[in-house]
């Protein structure tokens, strides 16, 4: 029904422009952006290798009984 | 221990002969053209010359190691070599679509602002677009659209590449599968 729902036209709009405005700095202040997102997903990261360990030695544990 | 110390390196690797030619491929050669995305490594496609190929058609990239060993790079990842932190991987050119890009890569200061100029070699947008829909793994898919949508790639020129280089179908296949509206057949 038309109406019914809220026009998320503009939100989408705002974020088309903010992509672009990023895709506009300069490779050298893109690359010091790229450094400064990899820094803040390092937890992230650590935590997926932690739990790959994990699951790995679970696996070879498993084996080792049958 | 930044990305543009990494890239820093490679540009040394080349003024040393070390690598012939080279060039910024990927998602960190997308940076330039695009907004930023997250990425795991930098890929360096680099051409033949000067690697020695193994009986088994592997090229040994000896002297890459040997010349990042005594700069005091000797991490190895599971990907490539560490160097200044970031894994690199460096990529001998695969297909003719890789040696165009090589030869056709354009010059881009990668320096900060106020220091000294720092130009890198970095393939031209529709080479990385025609290379993402060669690999067409999800995460290249979202690339190219990314170029679409930001008008990030020459349009006549990413044809050109894409008929050259046999590409024609494949496109027309992304499009579909990705309800994206073919630009080409735009009227």
């Amino acid at each position: 029904m038309p109406g019914l729902y809220p026009d998320n036209s503009e939100i989408f709009a705002r974020k088309a422009e903010g992509r672009r405005q990023l895709a506009a700095l300069s490779f050298a202040e893109k690359l010091a952006m790229l450094d400064r997102l990899r820094e803040r997903v390092q937890p992230i990261v650590r935590a997926r290798e932690e739990r790959k360990k994990d699951i790995a030695a679970r696996v070879a544990k498993d084996e080792a009984i049958r | 221990m930044t990305l543009r110390n990494t890239i820093e390196v490679v540009t040394r690797l080349a003024e040393k002969r070390v690598i012939t030619n080279y060039a910024i491929a990927g998602a960190v050669a997308a940076l330039n053209y695009i907004e930023p995305m997250l990425t795991d490594d930098l890929d360096i496609l680099i051409s033949l010359e000067g690697f020695e190929k193994h009986a088994s058609g592997l090229l040994l990239l000896g002297p890459i190691e040997k010349a990042l060993a005594q700069m005091g790079y000797t991490e190895r990842t599971d990907v490539g070599y560490r160097i200044e932190g970031w894994p690199v991987q460096f990529l001998p050119v695969a297909s003719p679509l890789d040696e165009e890009g090589l030869l056709e890569a354009v010059e881009v200061n990668v320096a900060e602002p106020g220091h000294p100029p720092l130009q890198a070699r970095v393939l031209r947008a529709e080479h990385i677009v025609a290379t993402a829909l060669n690999v067409g793994r999800p995460k290249d898919i979202v690339r190219i659209q990314a170029f679409l949508e930001q008008n990030a790639v020459d349009l006549r020129q990413l044809k050109t590449v894409l008929d050259r280089h046999n590409l024609g179908e494949a496109w027309h296949a992304l499009c579909l599968k990705t309800g994206v509206i073919n630009p080409f057949e735009k009227s």
